[in-house]
């Protein structure tokens, strides 16, 4: 390649063309200071504080926007540039406050350590006036303007990494600052609260608010965000193992220093009141603290006296997509090994089984196909069944990056709109539970015009003839009366989908939990397919998951169907293999899905159920029949952070410590295993779920001979093919190296750069039923429900975090305007939700997001637990229960 | 934003936004052709350009609030611009102005609540001669003293000031 040398401070250095004179002198160890400048945004040379001079015409340059030249000679640090720089962070001081002492932005301040650097003290300059501190009740950040330095950092960080576009300057000259639209408090503007430009704001000027601890710490930790499945990098701050702040981790490859609220914000569930420290046994009736022995004892004897009298069949096990790959790990090895039973699920099962299912018929693997940024770099993206915006915020961003910096066409399909519709090029508005019809419309639409893509079709799939025959039925007037899409925007889109060079398809909880949500999911796949976006230099499929583990608890066999790396436990190679590995375990065919096995314990078959970091009594449907089926349990154990509605009917509780309090590693959404880091040490006497684990496999006569996580996560690397290379680097004890952990994905190892795993992709051919739960009479209304931005989760971490409650303490219903105004309901009364199942109460908000006929409600708000309102119907193939759509009726309370 | 425009008709907005949707860099011709309509942009004007240009509400509001020539209040059918410039200044001028402001009853930048005229101030208009001077519409006042301020900008039956 192509290098320009250039002369550096009297030493000789190259870099290649296009480079800036700052980067290559940051590149060569030549520190120049800057304000405005940061890696992650364009350059822009606001601040001036990195000119250079350029020896032969003596011209000063800002380093930071001058592309370096063949032949310059550029100086640093002559006395020039020391004294026009000195004169600089003179002009910023004149208009800066001097509350230095006060400022909690303290030694953490930019413009502080250049004016020290600089040898800049008192400013004899005369004052300029400065706005005052803004008032903003919101309880996540506040503004100081005084002390802003115009370096538009906030501004860059806001329209070009999460592309709110929510401030901008207002004004020009001595009055220009960066505002609002109308120059409003955040509140009042569209701000999600994100955070991120307070992680880029060199001086005081943007501030967390209420920060626990207002100077600056010693420790920062870097590990993974536990609030989504993307995987985002954070850096946790802690003073006396307290955490007080949490900032994005300037290095993460994931998420390039964005975060979301629930990352920013959200981390002080970790040390809520309510975090359980003991061990608790129940004792006539009621629950009481006791030792780790005396409540390991009791547990493994409990478990053990159900199994004797009733059978390994009748325990289960639910593992947690919040708990760590080497955690669920064990789980699965101890429900199998030391319990005998293959009834053993996770609560992802409620919103990405069918995608797991769904993708793994089509494509041979089960998850997201390709990386973020082949995303990203995606000429369409068809959007279905999500609000990435809110319940992954990284891929919203990434989303709304590519439609506003490359131009991409995004085409939405979902019953509501969005935020994210605004930046749409199609918004497709089907009628809850018609995606199939939707998606097997496009995909007929490709096929009559034409459009697919031949080669690939013929060379890397099967089936495909009876797939087309069965899209006979699929005509543009057909979909159109199932759907309620119009023709016209049927074919547009399907033309815009085809023609593509590269399309995108991402999908969430709306399409998976449907009852027909494994159906959906194939649809999906095969319109990826015959477009030929599967593999290398193509779109891609992205099945988004709402928690932090979803994909690596299903990866490591949390479920009933798969030992780990989705080995059919029906197949005897597979369990030979194990069993080498664990010793002989006995139980054969495919255990329990999460639902069913509430299901049988209602039907007394279940006996006995240890649940890890999962609150079905909170978060499942049909919440009634759950606590009365938890109830009616002969041994019930829980490990969990809190005293959840799940705890409350447990027979033995045990103490969990968090994220922050362990080690381990995460699997992201793109199938990126991430490392854990200890920030804090456990609270209380609580410990991380590993500890738990191995500690009640040896009480139950199954010990398991690991001494570290690095011995788990080697075993797990020799099981499971695809986690090779996954695992920690360098000896025991030192630690990860994050570079070798980090740097591919697995997904990108299952890009299917020549084949699919299986060699074909498979066409499957799937037909629109109309989805149960949507039809019956005295139920006017479709709820659909979906993740909320202030909450994550099941809601037991998120309805704990101090300042998220206090932003959005409870759920509102959201309902059409029309409608509300036929019911004569006004904002903010309440209503009672009824439906055929249960009744829960909430506030009204009315809305023009929603047609006539539909109802919103964002779960994980355990006050008003939505998910109380379905039934348990159950997608035949995935076992998901349909938790998308239910018929209600409305009545106000008076 | 607190003065309350006129009802401004959102169709009209909606027909000159479409007009310049794909020509390159349409965002100040749209914008003056929004004012020449309206005399100003309204504040409702601002959404539907930014969409309709791609841009975020913010980004169109920073442009308007940068160039001075771009109104977000309503403005007079008559501009008054009173000069400030040195030959004015040392012929009265300050006065002119002091006695422009009573006879209008606003302040330098603002608009009287009929709308009819809106006072303004100028740093020179080039006719030094015949200092003071203001300009009332397209029509350049000199010589001016407090009875021809009076005569041109007095309005019947005025009790303000």
């Amino acid at each position: 390649m192509e290098t320009i040398t250039i002369t550096l401070n009297g030493r000789e250095v190259s870099g290649h063309p296009g480079m800036t004179v700052l980067e290559l002198a940051s590149e060569s160890g030549v520190r120049i200071p800057t304000l405005c400048n940061d890696p992650h945004l364009a350059p822009f040379g606001a601040c001036r504080i990195c000119l250079v001079e350029d020896e032969r015409s003596g011209a000063l340059m800002a380093s930071c926007v001058t592309p370096i030249a063949p032949g310059m000679v550029v100086n640093t640090e002559s006395p020039r540039v020391l004294e026009r720089r000195r004169a600089i962070v003179k002009l910023m001081l004149a208009s800066h406050p001097d509350s230095c002492l006060v400022c909690d932005k303290g030694n953490r301040c930019e413009l502080r350590r250049i004016a020290a650097d600089a040898s800049v003290g008192l400013v004899d300059l005369q004052r300029i006036s400065q706005p005052a501190l803004i008032k903003e009740v919101n309880p996540f950040l506040e503004r100081d303007l005084s002390k802003c330095i115009l370096c538009a950092k906030c501004i860059r960080a806001d329209h070009e990494l999460v592309v709110e576009g929510v401030i901008d300057y207002i004004e020009r000259g001595f009055a220009s600052k960066p505002a609002t639209l109308n120059d409003t408090s955040l509140e009042e503007s569209d701000c999600t609260f994100c955070g991120t430009c307070v992680a880029f704001c060199p001086t005081g000027a943007l501030m967390e608010k209420d920060s626990p601890y207002r100077g600056t710490t010693t420790t920062a930790v870097a590990t993974v965000c536990p609030s989504c499945g993307c995987g985002c990098g954070i850096s946790l701050e802690v003073k006396d193992n307290k955490i007080v702040r949490c900032r994005p981790d300037m290095d993460s490859p994931v998420n390039g220093g964005t975060l979301c609220v629930r990352g920013s914000y959200g981390y002080d569930f970790v040390h809520s009141e309510d975090r359980l420290t003991q061990p608790l046994i129940k004792a006539n009736g009621s629950l009481r603290e006791t030792s780790w022995e005396e409540a390991l004892d009791f547990a493994a004897a409990g478990l053990k006296r159900v199994a004797e009298a009733h059978g390994p069949g009748s325990l289960a096990v639910v593992g947690s997509p919040k708990c760590t790959n080497e955690e669920n790990y064990l789980l699965q090895r101890l429900a199998r090994c030391a319990l005998g039973t293959n009834n053993i699920d996770n609560g992802s099962r409620l919103y990405s089984a069918a995608s797991c299912q769904g993708l793994g018929w089509n494509l041979g693997s089960p998850g997201t196909t390709n990386t973020l940024e082949n995303l990203e770099q995606s000429d369409v993206i068809l959007v279905v069944g999500t609000d990435p915006a809110s319940s992954a915020p990284l891929v919203g961003y990434a989303i709304k990056r590519a439609v506003r910096q490359r131009g991409a066409r995004l085409i939405m399909a979902d019953p509501r709109r969005t935020k994210l519709s605004t930046f749409a090029f199609l918004c497709l508005r089907p009628r809850v539970g018609t995606d199939v019809a939707l998606l097997n419309g496009l995909a007929r639409s490709i096929v009559e015009e034409n459009l697919l893509d031949e080669e690939f079709v013929t060379r890397r799939t099967d089936n495909f003839e009876a797939f087309r025959r069965g899209l006979d039925q699929y005509i543009p007037a057909w979909v159109e009366q199932a759907t309620g899409v119009p023709e016209r925007e049927l074919s547009s889109a399907a033309r815009m989908f085809a023609t593509a060079k590269r399309a995108s398809i991402v999908f969430g909880r709306g399409l998976t939990q449907q009852s027909t949500g494994t159906d959906a999911v194939m649809a999906l796949a095969n319109l990826a397919m015959l477009t030929g976006n599967i593999g290398h230099g193509s779109g891609g499929v992205y099945a988004l998951q709402d928690d932090c583990n979803g994909q690596g608890a299903c990866d490591m066999g949390v479920v009933p169907a798969f030992l780990p790396g989705y080995q059919s436990v029906d197949d005897p190679q597979a369990v030979k293999r194990f069993a080498a590995r664990w010793g002989p375990f006995s139980p054969s065919g495919p255990g329990l899905t999460a639902v069913e096995m509430i299901q049988q314990a209602n039907a007394g078959k279940i006996k006995a159920m240890y649940i890890v970091g999962e609150n079905p009594a909170a978060t499942f449907p049909h919440l009634g029949l759950v606590r009365e089926s938890l109830r009616s349990l002969d041994f019930l154990v829980v490990q969990d952070l809190f005293l959840t509605e799940t705890a409350r009917l447990a027979t033995v509780v045990l103490p969990a410590a968090s994220f922050a309090e362990k080690e381990g590693t995460f699997t992201s959404f793109e199938g990126r295993v991430q490392a854990l880091r200890k920030a804090i040490d456990p609270l209380g006497s609580s410990l991380p779920d590993w500890q738990i684990v191995l500690h009640l496999a040896k009480r139950l006569g199954h010990p398991m001979p690991y001494t570290s996580l690095e011995a788990i996560m080697d075993e797990i690397e020799e099981l499971v093919p695809f986690y090779h290379g996954a695992g920690y680097a360098g000896a025991a004890g030192k630690g990860f190296d994050r570079s070798e952990l980090e740097a591919s994905p697995h997904g990108a190892k299952r890009l299917h750069k020549g084949q699919f795993p299986t060699g074909f992709g498979r066409f499957s051919s799937v037909h629109y039923v109309p989805a149960k739960g949507t039809a019956g009479d005295g139920y006017p209304f479709s709820l659909i429900t979906g993740t909320s931005l202030y909450r994550f989760g099941g809601g037991s971490r998120s309805s704990r975090a101090t300042r998220l409650i206090r932003f959005l303490p409870e759920a509102a219903i959201e309902i059409g305007r029309g409608d509300a105004s036929r019911l004569g309901i006004a904002s903010g009364d309440r209503v009672r939700i009824i439906s055929p199942t249960a009744e829960i109460s909430a506030p009204v908000r009315i809305t023009d997001t929603l047609s006539d006929a539909m109802l919103y409600m964002p779960s994980a708000f355990p006050q008003s637990p939505v998910n109380a309102l379905f039934g348990v119907d159950l997608d035949p193939q995935s076992k998901t229960p349909a938790m998308e759509a239910c018929r209600v009726r409305l009545e106000r309370i008076d | 934003m607190d003065e309350k425009g006129p009802a401004v008709d959102p169709t009209r907005i909606g027909q000159i936004v479409e007009r310049y949707c794909d020509q390159r860099w349409p965002l100040i011709p749209l914008l003056q052709e929004i004012q020449n309509e309206f005399g100003y942009i309204p504040p409702e004007a601002i959404e539907p350009v930014a969409n309709a240009l791609s841009m975020f509400p913010s980004q169109v509001q920073g442009v308007i609030t940068f160039y001075e020539q771009l109104y977000t209040k309503p403005r007079g059918k008559k501009v008054v611009r009173v000069c400030r410039g040195t030959a004015c200044h040392v012929r009265g001028g300050k006065t002119i102005l002091k006695l422009a402001k009573q006879h209008l009853g606003v302040e330098e930048g603002q608009t009287t609540p009929d709308l009819e005229y809106t006072l303004d101030t100028v740093a020179c208009i080039g006719v030094c001669a015949m200092a003071p001077n203001m300009v009332i519409g397209k029509q350049t006042h000199g010589h001016l003293n407090p009875k021809k301020v009076s005569q041109l900008l007095g309005r019947t039956g005025d009790a303000r000031g």
